[in-house]
């Protein structure tokens, strides 16, 4: 209900709110435009006023020079005629009199004035002068030749006049003035409805003598304007006057306009009362004023035209809106104007069609997420429960692992204890392989000795055998020699047989063989003495023989018995190598055992170092199950708040479908 | 921060505006002193329209116009016409197509100045020796180069006031120049006009025109020796017309030294006269200054320039004034 007040107040509000806009906008315009206006036209009427004085005085002063010029003109043509026909006196009356009547401003004719004192008039004109050179006009009219006005004074017959004066020019001896009476009535006639201008009106001064001589209140005429006068309207004149200012000025709240008249001293003063000019302007900003109210209203009917022409349709927008806040899609919008809410009204239609399809299919998507929503519900559900047990298990994982952990301990401190008695074994038969190492040292030496003395049997033999060898060479080189022997015997005989054929031959030979039978006899001879010596070294031999033989047999004998030693020692040197092979195995049967025992002892180091490592990891795995265990709690704990979200899920997916449910569509 | 933006985008556009307007202007200046410099000479062309050089004023006035447009190296044509209005109308509105940039013009008739304004199109006219009306006259356009014809009269009756003691009464005789004149109205007016200031009563024995005229001046005070009245001084508006009035006081035996005669002008006779003792004062009006005065205001003027800068111009832009110098026995010989 109350949102329903609400928006018809809103609705209220466009109209009243655009009025509340621009009323004021539109009034500050108006207001703007009346003050501008009206000061402008307060000026420009001020000017006007001026300008219309101004332009109104000129008039009068050009109206006042004209008719003054006009009558100057005239009397200007008949002095010019009397001076040029170089007229007698007779004649000149009768000049007058054809003139007379003939200017309807000057009543009284042209008139001359002699310096002898005589006058001459026209005959009917009325105009009389008894004392001619004791008058104003003869005094005036003695002063130029040119004709012109001198001051205002009053005739004889009483009357205002001022006098177009001048000395005729002819050549003559005798001083004859001529003058001619202008009645200030007709100036002040002149003067006083010769005003242009509304409510304006003007006055003419004499500057010589400051004599008024026309004015709208008669009583003032040949009056003198002075500045101590009682109207201080007079008074500012005078007084401006005698300061030369003729600007156009303020005096005593009147505008006042002066306007010199030309070929005269005289001044024409206009005037007019401040309040005449003030009342336009007041009228004017009145009229301004009552322009600017109406406008104003102008302004709002327009505006209220306005607003409800173009709210109109937005009213139906607006229902159309309201319904479709309330859900209804099924509207549809009018948008047959062509303006910006014609446009507005198609651009509804627009967004109401993609709403349509956009709730349509947001409907559609709910009903899956729904859907899907439960089954994730499900699913976290068996999540939960799946994540419970496997908390469970991890906890039992733990336990178990705790027991592990326990247990490698325990073979880890074994381990290092036996790691402890092989190494002590290995100290044990460290000590034994040293003992060892002793005995075969012991035992090579003995062998070593053994082997020494074989050496020394086996070089006894063979020095033995080399004996006996030897005592073999000296039997065959005995025999040789006993060879060679023989055959230096039979060299001997033949030689000695050859001697004795040489001395034969060296016999038959004569003399000459004297000398070679000598030769051949001593070769003979020594041949004898060689077969004798060959005979000696044949017994000698014998007997080395003999003795050779001997020695033989004695070495055979010594040879027999050194084989005999060097077999006994050969048998002790095999025991020694026996005993010393021996040895030896076992020496290397103990080095076996001991890199045995070293490997063992590596074995259980690395056992015991692998056993505390074990240890360790069992910790760590100990710590991980334990962390695992609270994850395991985590999870769930977690899929419990999934299982929560996705049942919220369900929840809220149910609530979108509810709402898209209200949509009409 | 908005209004500061807005206050800078409108000084910005204002800054802009004025440099496009002074460009713009810049090279409009340029391109007219180009234009001119092309028709021959840097002051531009001045064509000079006199009507005649038979008054000595006027002859002095013309010859020192264009002597300065020489000095001051501008083109200076100068025509006479005589009191032909019409020739001078044609020779103003056929100005601008010559290449003229503007106009010194002594109009035949200073009434016609609306015409003249009108067929000199956008040139510049400077009126000389004949006044038109104020209100014919546009600042820095239409304008005069003269002397205030008020002063003349002014420095004449103070003159006499002085060289007399400020004597409470006169018998005065005013012989104006041509009826209706510019110059014989305020000649007139400011001699009337001081003496009454100044608490002396005058009266007017002979108060007439004498056209410029020495012998119109000389005739017109015989009449006046005829009326039989007595004078103490003779105000002329100018010095043809005093020398006249000195010929009528030798001629009626009358003592010039006791009856003072006063001229304007100063013309080489005037002059002349006061070193002889005849007249007593003459208003110098200063032709050749105001020739310069003219010239520089047709240049200035002619560039599109203002009054302003030229001596003697009033505030109104309208007129350039070369003072008038009193000259009397003293002084004289300055002026000879």
């Amino acid at each position: 209900m109350s949102e329903k007040t609400e928006k018809k107040r809103k609705v209220r509000s466009i109209s009243s709110k655009l009025l509340l806009l621009i009323v004021p906008l539109v009034v500050a315009t108006v207001l703007i435009l009346v003050t501008v206006a009206s000061s402008l036209s307060k000026s420009r009427m001020s000017a006007m006023a001026q300008e219309t004085l101004e332009s109104s005085i000129s008039n009068q002063a050009d109206n006042i020079e004209a008719w003054m010029n006009q009558n100057l003109t005239f009397f200007g043509t008949v002095k010019h005629f009397i001076e040029t026909q170089e007229v007698t006196y007779s004649k000149l009356r009768i000049i007058l009199d054809s003139y007379y009547g003939y200017n309807s401003s000057s009543p009284d004719g042209i008139y001359i004035g002699t310096n002898e004192g005589k006058l001459y008039t026209a005959s009917e004109s009325s105009f009389y002068e008894p004392d001619v050179q004791g008058s104003t006009w003869y005094k005036q009219g003695i002063t130029r030749v040119d004709l012109a006005f001198g001051t205002a004074y009053t005739n004889n017959k009483g009357e205002m006049v001022v006098s177009a004066t001048g000395i005729i020019n002819d050549g003559q001896d005798d001083l004859k003035v001529m003058g001619a009476d202008l009645p200030l009535d007709e100036i002040t006639t002149i003067v006083n409805s010769g005003v242009k201008m509304q409510d304006a009106h003007a006055f003419l001064v004499d500057t010589n003598d400051y004599t008024i001589l026309a004015h709208p209140d008669a009583a003032l005429i040949s009056t003198n304007l002075s500045e101590s006068s009682a109207d201080p309207l007079l008074a500012g004149v005078a007084r401006a006057i005698n300061s030369g200012n003729s600007k156009t000025q303020t005096i005593a709240d009147n505008m006042v306009a002066f306007a010199d008249i030309s070929g005269t001293d005289w001044v024409l003063v206009s005037y007019i009362p401040d309040s005449v000019i003030l009342a336009d302007i007041q009228q004017m900003g009145n009229l301004l004023f009552v322009i600017g109210v109406v406008a104003v209203i102008i302004t709002v009917i327009g505006i209220l035209t306005v607003v409800r022409r173009v709210v109109a349709p937005l009213a139906h927008i607006t229902e159309n809106i309201t319904a479709m806040s309330e859900g209804d899609f099924t509207i549809s919008v009018d948008s047959s104007s062509n303006d910006e809410i014609g446009l507005m009204g198609s651009k509804v239609t627009e967004f109401v069609a993609s709403m349509r399809n956009m709730i349509s299919s947001i409907s559609q998507e709910s009903e899956k997420l729904k859907e899907e929503s439960d089954n994730s519900d499900m699913v976290s559900k068996s999540m939960f429960e799946a994540s419970q047990s496997q908390a469970e298990a991890m906890k039992q994982l733990n336990e178990t692992v705790d027991q592990l952990a326990t247990a490698v301990n325990d073979i880890a401190q074994n381990a290092t204890t036996l790691a402890t008695v092989v190494a002590d074994t290995r100290e044990n038969s460290d000590k034994a392989y040293d003992s060892m190492k002793e005995t075969v040292e012991i035992s090579q030496k003995g062998r070593d000795d053994m082997e020494k003395l074989s050496f020394a049997m086996s070089g006894i033999e063979n020095a033995n055998n080399e004996l006996v060898e030897s005592i073999n060479k000296v039997g065959a080189a005995s025999e040789e020699i006993t060879n060679i022997v023989g055959m230096i015997g039979e060299i001997a005989e033949e030689t000695n047989l050859l001697s004795l054929n040489a001395s034969i031959e060296a016999a038959r030979a004569g003399e000459a063989g004297k000398g070679f039978a000598v030769v051949a006899t001593q070769i003979g001879k020594l041949a004898q003495t060689s077969a004798e010596s060959a005979q000696n070294i044949s017994n000698l031999i014998d007997e080395v023989h003999k003795l050779i033989g001997n020695a033989v047999g004695q070495a055979n004998a010594s040879a027999e018995s050194i084989r005999e030693n060097s077999e006994l020692i050969g048998v002790a040197v095999d025991t020694f190598d026996k005993i010393y092979t021996n040895i030896q195995a076992s020496n290397e049967l103990i080095e076996a055992m001991i890199e045995d025992v070293q490997k063992v002892d590596d074995v259980a180091t690395n056992v015991a170092a692998i056993s505390e490592e074990q240890a360790a990891s069992a910790d760590e795995i100990l710590a991980t199950s334990e962390n695992m265990v609270e994850m395991a709690n985590d999870i769930t704990s977690h899929s419990q708040n999934v299982a929560d979200n996705s049942l919220e899920l369900a929840g809220t997916s149910q609530t979108l479908t509810s709402y898209v449910q209200k949509f009409k569509i | 921060m908005p209004k500061n933006r807005l206050f800078n985008r409108i000084f910005a556009c204002v800054l802009t505006g004025a440099l496009v307007i002074g460009a713009l202007s810049g090279c409009g200046s340029k391109a007219s002193s180009g234009a001119s410099s092309g028709s021959g000479s840097g002051g531009g062309k001045i064509l000079f329209i006199m009507t005649d050089v038979e008054d000595t004023f006027r002859k002095t006035l013309s010859d020192a116009v264009v002597s300065a447009g020489k000095s001051k190296g501008v083109t200076l044509d100068m025509v006479e016409t005589g009191s032909d209005i019409q020739q001078q109308v044609d020779l103003v509105a056929s100005a601008k197509s010559k290449g003229y940039t503007a106009i010194i013009l002594r109009a035949a008739d200073a009434s016609t100045a609306p015409q003249m304004n009108v067929s000199a199109g956008d040139l510049p006219i400077i009126y000389v020796n004949s006044e038109p009306s104020i209100d014919h006259l546009t600042q820095d356009k239409y304008i005069y180069v003269g002397s205030d014809e008020y002063e003349p009269g002014k420095y004449q009756a103070e003159f006499v006031l002085k060289k007399l003691g400020n004597p409470k009464s006169l018998n005065v005789i005013i012989f104006g120049g041509e009826k209706g004149h510019p110059a014989t109205v305020l000649r007139t007016k400011s001699v009337k006009d001081t003496l009454k200031k100044n608490g002396c009563k005058a009266n007017y024995v002979f108060l007439d025109t004498a056209n410029w005229s020495d012998t119109e001046a000389l005739e017109k005070f015989r009449i006046f020796m005829k009326t039989g009245q007595s004078v103490d001084v003779i105000f002329c508006n100018n010095d043809t017309m005093a020398l006249g009035t000195i010929e009528g006081l030798k001629e009626y035996g009358l003592d010039y030294t006791k009856i003072l005669v006063c001229g304007v002008d100063a013309t080489a006779d005037a002059c002349a006269s006061i070193a002889a003792g005849e007249m007593a004062f003459t208003a110098f009006q200063n032709a050749k200054g105001q020739a310069e005065a003219a010239v520089e205001a047709a240049m200035v003027l002619g560039n599109g320039g203002s009054i302003s800068t030229v001596e003697g111009s009033t505030s109104d832009g309208k007129y350039v004034y070369v003072p008038f110098e009193a000259v009397d026995a003293s002084n004289v010989s300055k002026y000879r």
